[in-house]
């Protein structure tokens, strides 16, 4: 991991209004993301993790500007993306790509393999005629395991794994800096994911990539990232390196996440402490005052339902957003 | 069935006998409370038969908690949703076997009898509990109807023990949320009142077909932790479908492995973790990250893909995918067979003993 800041987040706000009633006026807002900082190095690998609702696909899709953000701000290489053109923002996405969660739903049902992996070739004007553009499908193709003759099939013609390749080799296509991966294993069976895991890490090291990975599964966050940061309600708990985190979590929600995860070990498991945390997680429209993990969290004081903590470093680089990190 | 094999040396001989005495405790082997030999389901389709189960033999002791472990497609759905005759028919029929509940074959049974036991002495917590409730009906009344079905106790008295069960699986203020809908719970909440639902008739056997997969890891625990206690409180036998190998290490006494309709392997929880012998379980455990590894170690993907299921399959399902294949795997289906005392698996070339081709 190099000390270049390829992507920084600050303040980053994602609010969906509520509209009610019959002028379908406002009455309030979801804060999916509700003020967010960080920096993505370059080369490195920046884990996103957290419950469903939490806002992290959302934070995802706001750094990519897929949603024009409510607040803060995202820069790319230094350019503030929201002061972008919208032909400056299409030039600039040709860096930052996507891999989503559902490969059934992701890829268009009507194309054929070879047209999906090539559209983001002609999109940007990066192939100048068809014959080039077909050497780059196949460069695409062998580069992500598939394939080559396959090229004029469905997607319906493939497995969950061999479309999730189909999706890695069209975010390749425009030759990216930075991809985003939404819980790009979560919908694939236990032995492929690790094929696929394998394959995001082999390409990270041949290319020079940056990724940004967002997932429910703390093991596979904990093997893949150089970095964690684990979202709760729309804001950021705690970001370390993943063995600080893993090893010496400051939040008292990181903790509990990391004792809820079961580990395939009967005999340890056995023996394992749970921290176990009571009810469910509030609603993003009308998040708890002061620490939003005050309702849930065992530790809480007054001082935390009135209170919210500021999100600082409590090591070097190891930050928390709880008064007693 | 499984049968007995020589013990391959004498170690094996000695694990034996110290296995075996504190497994049954000096008593009388009970005889199990579920009993499936042979299940044979398949699903006749437009393109073709689906051999969804191909002749699985397992048993569940009284209290115990089976965990059936497999991949998107290995039949785990299948092969318990059969044991209720739960198969949509047609396309689905279970061609063979038998499933002796207590003695009694329940494919045998007439429809009026099977209904009987549907929901009384066995009951199913389904994956995803927003489409196994009724979304116009309030909770507490499905759950009275369940337990009128089977009890003789007047709309009260059956309203007061669905409270009961309510506040058993935690429910906040049972008495108020017995009016609610489905859609006024949240996930996790819904999957209590599943499980409220599932043991209000006293079961004597659990079938929970992948209750957590929706659910956060948060709330995960919350109902694992909870099925757990209730599991020993009421000494209701369980089998837990599900395909993630750290939930079940926290919950089954024992695992059965399944691949492509078969059983591959079955042992004892520990036993499976410490010493797995068929190469896809091996395979499985490897492709695994573990939360507390220190040091990080290259994730070993099985390659390759499940097999389809449509036609016959000849030899072994898992040799095109195994890197231990020999022309035997390829030739003929090696049965589940006994290696160590209580340790079954399906392999000519299990990694425990060496193998028996």
């Amino acid at each position: 991991m190099s000390e270049e800041v390829l992507v920084q987040v600050k303040d980053l706000k994602m609010h969906f209004p509520i509209r009610a009633g019959l002028f379908n006026r406002t009455v309030g807002a979801v804060k999916a993301v509700d003020g967010i900082s960080f920096d993505i190095m370059k080369g490195e690998t920046l884990g996103l993790v957290g419950e469903s609702g939490c806002g992290k696909t959302t934070a995802g899709r706001a750094i990519l500007h897929l949603y024009r953000p409510t607040g803060g701000e995202v820069s790319f290489k230094g350019t503030d993306l929201a002061k972008e053109s919208p032909e400056g923002l299409r030039r600039t996405r040709r860096h930052m790509q996507m891999i989503f969660q559902d490969p059934y739903a992701s890829l268009n049902p009507q194309m054929r393999v070879g047209e999906i992996i090539g559209r983001p070739l002609r999109v940007h004007g990066l192939v100048k005629s068809a014959p080039e553009e077909k050497d780059r499908v196949t460069e695409l193709m062998q580069q992500v395991g598939l394939n080559v003759s396959y090229r004029d099939r469905f997607p319906h013609e493939f497995s969950g794994g061999q479309r999730q390749r189909i999706g890695i080799a069209r975010a390749l296509a425009t030759s990216p800096d930075f991809i985003v991966c939404d819980e790009a294993i979560s919908a694939l069976d236990v032995s492929i994911q690790a094929q696929i895991i394998n394959l995001l890490e082999q390409l990270r090291d041949e290319l020079g990539l940056t990724y940004l990975f967002i997932a429910h599964d703390l093991s596979m966050v904990r093997y893949i990232s150089t970095r964690v940061g684990v979202m709760y309600l729309g804001k950021m708990m705690e970001l370390a390196s993943s063995d600080a985190l893993y090893e010496e979590p400051r939040h008292p929600y990181t903790r509990a996440l990391l004792s809820a995860i079961p580990i395939p070990d009967p005999p340890l498991e056995r023996q394992r402490q749970r921290m176990l945390l009571e009810g469910d997680l509030p609603s993003p429209a009308n998040p708890p005052k002061g620490c939003r993990f005050s309702t849930r969290c065992p530790m809480a004081t007054d001082l935390c339902r009135a209170v919210e903590p500021e999100f600082r470093e409590v090591a070097t680089r190891h930050w928390a957003a709880c008064h007693f990190a | 069935m499984i049968q007995a094999v020589p013990p391959a040396s004498m170690e094996a001989m000695e694990t034996s006998v110290s296995n075996f005495a504190p497994l049954e405790g000096g008593l009388q082997p009970e005889p199990a409370l579920l009993e499936v030999r042979d299940l044979t389901t398949k699903f006749y389709t437009v393109d073709g038969v689906v051999n969804a189960l191909n002749g699985i033999s397992y048993s569940v002791r009284k209290g115990e908690c089976l965990a059936i472990v497999g991949e998107s497609g290995s039949g785990k759905t299948v092969g318990v949703l059969s044991i209720l005759r739960l198969i949509q028919s047609p396309p689905g029929k279970i061609v063979g076997g038998s499933i002796s509940f207590k003695g009694t074959d329940l494919l045998k049974l007439d429809d009026n009898a099977l209904r009987d036991i549907r929901g009384g002495a066995i009951s199913v917590i389904f994956q995803d509990p927003m489409t196994s409730l009724n979304p116009v009906m309030r909770v507490g009344a499905q759950i009275t109807e369940n337990i009128m079905a089977h009890e003789a106790l007047t709309r009260r008295q059956a309203r007061d023990k669905a409270i009961e069960m309510l506040s058993r699986v935690g429910i906040p203020t049972p008495a108020k949320r017995v009016d609610d809908y489905p859609h006024q719970f949240s996930g996790g909440m819904r999957q209590r009142v599943m499980i409220a639902m599932a043991l209000s008739c006293s079961p004597q056997l659990i079938i929970a077909d992948e209750p957590t997969t929706a659910l956060d890891v948060t709330i995960q625990a919350q109902i694992v932790e909870l099925v757990k206690k209730l599991q020993s409180e009421l000494g209701t036998a369980v089998i837990w479908i599900s395909h993630d190998l750290g939930v079940v290490a926290r919950l089954a006494d024992r695992v059965a492995v399944m691949y492509a309709g078969h059983i591959v392997e079955s042992a004892p929880v520990d036993e499976l973790y410490a010493r797995p012998a068929h190469p896809y379980t091996i395979g499985l455990l490897n492709s695994l990250p573990r939360l507390d590894a220190k040091v990080k170690t290259k994730l070993q993907a099985i390659g390759g893909l499940p097999p389809n299921l449509l036609g016959e399959l000849r030899g072994c399902p898992f040799a095109p995918r195994c890197a231990f294949a020999t022309d035997i795997c390829r030739a003929q289906n090696p049965a589940l067979l006994e290696v160590t005392p209580s340790h079954g698996v399906a392999c000519w070339h299990d990694r425990l003993t060496g193998g028996r081709a």
